[in-house]
């Protein structure tokens, strides 16, 4: 599924759970690592790394660590580019600081413009821990396909119990028909009707992917999208969510008038997988 | 001045009187599916100086027009209707759709402002007097609103024709919603300055000082306030007795921002217009209130608002046919085209463009506040506030029409019943599912130049992942392709095929569904449709029982 992972690597307190996380997934999908720091590099740090890495399990032989300068977000990207990584496993806190968040951590800055498919985790464990419930996002897009199929292959290796498909819809501007009518009778029978058309597509789309052996649920909210799915993860005990990464690089304005990644980059609701 | 007993009798026969006839005929128009506000108008004008006043003029000024102090109560309600109409416009205003629905609402919404702005301006302009101008020293600003006027759309009516038309759930309503609504944001940043180029409120500021406090003011409501307002949401709703806690905090957040900007010297309206896209923006504002803060406007305020209209002017006197004919083609050709062009350019199809073009072209009620607004500053003379009425009725009444005409068009490559054609329908002999399926690929291949081998290579993989045979004699190979349009056929087995079915019985209709690649919730629809007609034991035994393909389709098509 991912040929090569990499992971950035710091001496922050979390360090060695990620590496202990990174190991356990580059065995899972049998991928080669490759070790990202952004640092000027000299013997003293080289050493103090190969030895934390070691320490976590992977084999000190086969140890691949790149370098580079410069602003953390962009080396990282850079790097993965320069050695062909699909899959960056990187840490992040669930809620940064509301000035932290506008102005971008490393890991924001990540999410709102991968170079490739990016995994995020909030709790990375010294002794890493299964997930048991796995969300997605899906729209019900070719894209989303992958995205289930990528879940489901998680879900099989990691014995997960549920796999659980959200799909958001809206009607903005919905309630101005109340307008005409003065009554919500309308919108109400309305809103239930796409409600149904909405599960019934949703059934049609888990049929139609037949993925067997474990329990897939789909679940259709009606609100903003992003909000909904955050929301309901939280609210469902999901350790994993599943979306794309965003199909574009996310800029300041996208942080003001927040939508769909933003409304879960804001706060995350638990680790977060973003497929690119 | 206190309001005498008399007088507040007198005021509240009057309003009782303007509720209920605002009613009566709301409801009437409903009936025959047009929109209540059309009748709310009506009302106006059958009550005031055109019908009763002219037919009962004594009982008509004894309700309406005797006293000065129920003039300016009624006058007062009238104008916190109107602050409160902007601001259930501005609640219902989404920017991130605008944002979402990118280069085509952006094309449709700017083009569809500046090609009406720029023939109404031009018009008014250098033709002013054929338009009806009131004061010609004023010809920049009446050009200024003539342009506004024209270039507006009335989101309340657009929702509605959407949701008559049952595309409201669609990309093409999505993308006329988010281009109505950009279309209100900027239609009322325009019309607010004209007012304060008029000096008409506010206390007397340089232009300069009234440009750079609405800039400043709008800048903080959406990028600040927004925020603000989204914390202190949830807050009210889960603290505070639901819904009055949170209507409160709507209605006192809007009536300050009116009073800003009304102080600023543009008019109350706008201020309550950004307030309320600030506080609509919230993802913890309910459903529930939204349609709550409608309800309560539009079934009191609002009326009484377009009901005062009709009795505040004669529209038999102030008549002019030109005028009314100059609007009425301006606002068609203007809108129309404007809209069309910009869906076009933005990538629709021509009938898609069309149908978004009409659908835009609906001024209703905020048109009527518009030119009540402009009647007040002294820009207009009655005449050609009539004329932005009876414009205002004929575009927003013939909007759905319009509209339907140009989405049935369109709409009927996506019906699966339309979709139907005799030719593809057919009796077989097959007895697998492979030489089935391989029939139905032949079929369409021959009829629409398909690529026989790759959709079987398709259908095919398809069919391996899990038998498409779905039960009650029913089985729906299908696949995702590059094609532009769906395709199905429909083979007929008198026997029966083992299609795998979990309810075991045997597959006697067989359909072959090709949707687009780069459609699949179409696909999904399409499945969904086709097998819940086949739900019932009954239609479907009687449906393979059909003796003739004439007979199948009539049947297939009632299932």
């Amino acid at each position: 599924m991912f040929k090569k992972i990499g992971l950035a690597v710091t001496f922050s307190p979390n360090s060695m759970a990620l590496l202990k996380e990174t190991k356990v997934y580059s065995e899972q999908f049998g991928s080669e690592v490759i070790f990202i720091h952004v640092g000027s590099k000299n013997d003293a740090i080289e050493n103090r790394l190969l030895e934390l890495i070691s320490n976590s399990g992977f084999n000190p032989e086969s140890i691949h660590i790149v370098w580079g300068e410069g602003e953390p977000a962009k080396v990282i990207n850079a790097k993965c580019k320069e050695n062909n990584v699909d899959l960056l496993i990187a840490g992040a806190l669930e809620k940064e600081k509301m000035i932290k968040y506008y102005l971008g951590s490393v890991a924001r800055k990540l999410m709102r413009d991968p170079y490739c498919s990016l995994f995020i985790l909030t709790e990375p464990s010294v002794e890493p821990k299964p997930f048991k419930k796995i969300s997605v996002q899906v729209d019900y897009s070719y894209e989303s396909e992958i995205l289930v199929n990528i879940a489901y292959q998680i879900a099989l290796r990691e014995k997960s119990t549920e796999i659980c498909l959200i799909r958001e819809y809206e009607v903005p501007g919905l309630a101005i028909t109340v307008y005409d009518t003065g009554s919500t009778d309308e919108t109400e029978k309305k809103r239930k009707v796409w409600h149904c058309e909405e599960t019934e597509k949703m059934d049609v789309f888990i049929s139609e992917l037949n993925l067997t052996g474990i329990d897939v649920k789909g679940i259709c909210l009606y609100g903003k999208e992003g909000w909904e799915a955050n929301n309901f993860v939280k609210k469902n005990g999901s350790d994993l969510l599943i979306m794309s990464a965003p199909s574009k690089k996310l800029s300041f304005i996208d942080r003001f008038f927040q939508h769909n990644e933003e409304f879960i980059f804001k706060e995350l609701p638990c680790s977060i997988l973003l497929i690119k | 001045m206190n309001l005498t007993p008399e007088d507040i009798t007198r005021f509240l026969i009057a309003i009782s009187v303007m509720l209920f006839a605002a009613k009566v005929f709301g409801e009437l128009m409903r009936l025959i599916k047009q929109p209540s506000v059309v009748g709310e108008i009506l009302a106006g004008i059958i009550l005031g100086p055109t019908v009763f006043g002219t037919i009962a003029p004594d009982m008509f000024n004894a309700i309406f027009t005797n006293s000065k102090s129920t003039d300016i109560a009624i006058d007062g309600i009238t104008n916190l209707a109107v602050i409160m109409l902007l601001l259930v416009s501005g609640l219902e205003v989404n920017l991130s759709l605008v944002f979402k629905q990118g280069k085509t609402a952006l094309y449709t919404s700017v083009i569809g402002m500046v090609f009406p702005f720029a023939i109404g301006f031009l018009a008014a302009y250098f033709f002013p007097e054929f338009l009806g101008i009131k004061d010609p020293s004023l010809t920049l600003i009446f050009a200024l609103f003539v342009g506004t006027a024209l270039s507006i759309t009335a989101l309340p009516v657009v929702a509605r024709t959407l949701m008559d038309l049952n595309i409201f759930k669609t990309q093409i309503g999505f993308l006329i919603i988010a281009s109505a609504m950009f279309n209100d944001l900027i239609g009322w940043l325009v019309f607010s300055f004209i007012l304060g180029m008029l000096g008409q409120s506010g206390h007397g500021f340089d232009i300069s000082i009234i440009v750079t406090s609405t800039l400043v003011f709008i800048a903080f409501m959406l990028i600040i306030g927004r925020k603000i307002f989204n914390r202190i949401i949830p807050f009210i709703q889960n603290k505070t007795t639901y819904p009055g806690g949170i209507l409160n905090f709507i209605f006192i957040l809007g009536f300050l921002g009116a009073a800003f900007t009304e102080y600023i010297g543009i008019h109350a309206i706008f201020g309550a217009f950004i307030v309320g896209i600030a506080i609509g923006d919230s993802a913890h504002l309910k459903e529930q209130t939204r349609e709550m803060v409608q309800q309560f406007v539009t079934n009191i305020f609002a009326p009484l608002f377009f009901v005062s209209i009709g009795l505040r002017v004669n529209f038999i006197t102030s008549f002019d046919f030109m005028i009314v004919l100059i609007f009425v083609v301006l606002a068609f050709a203007g809108k129309v085209i404007g809209c069309g062009l910009g869906a076009y350019w933005g990538g629709m199809k021509k009938d898609e463009a069309l149908a978004i073009g009409f659908g835009m072209n609906s001024r209703g009620a905020m048109e009527i506040v518009l030119g009540i607004l402009a009647l007040q500053a002294g820009l207009i003379h009655e005449r050609v506030f009539v004329a932005l009425v009876i414009m205002a009725l004929v575009t927003s009444l013939s909007s759905a029409p319009f509209m339907s005409y140009f989405i049935k068009r369109f709409k009927n490559s996506i019906d699966i019943n339309s979709l139907l054609r005799p030719d593809l329908v057919f009796f077989t002999n097959s007895d697998s599912k492979e030489s089935v399926i391989e029939e139905l690929i032949r079929k369409l291949s021959e009829r629409y130049k398909l690529d026989y081998t790759y959709i079987k290579s398709e259908v095919m993989k398809r069919e391996s992942i899990i038998s498409t045979g779905l039960g009650n004699h029913l089985a729906l190979p299908h696949a995702k392709i590059k094609i532009s349009e769906v395709h199905f056929a429909i083979a007929v087995s008198k026997e029966g095929i083992n299609f795998e079915s979990l309810d075991e019985k045997p597959a006697k209709i067989i359909i072959l569904l090709l949707t687009p690649f780069d459609h699949p919730e179409l696909q999904l629809r399409l499945i969904s449709e086709i097998s819940k007609k086949f739900k019932d034991e009954e239609s479907v035994k009687e449906l393979i029982e059909s003796g003739d393909i004439n007979n199948f389709i009539t049947n297939f098509k009632a299932l």
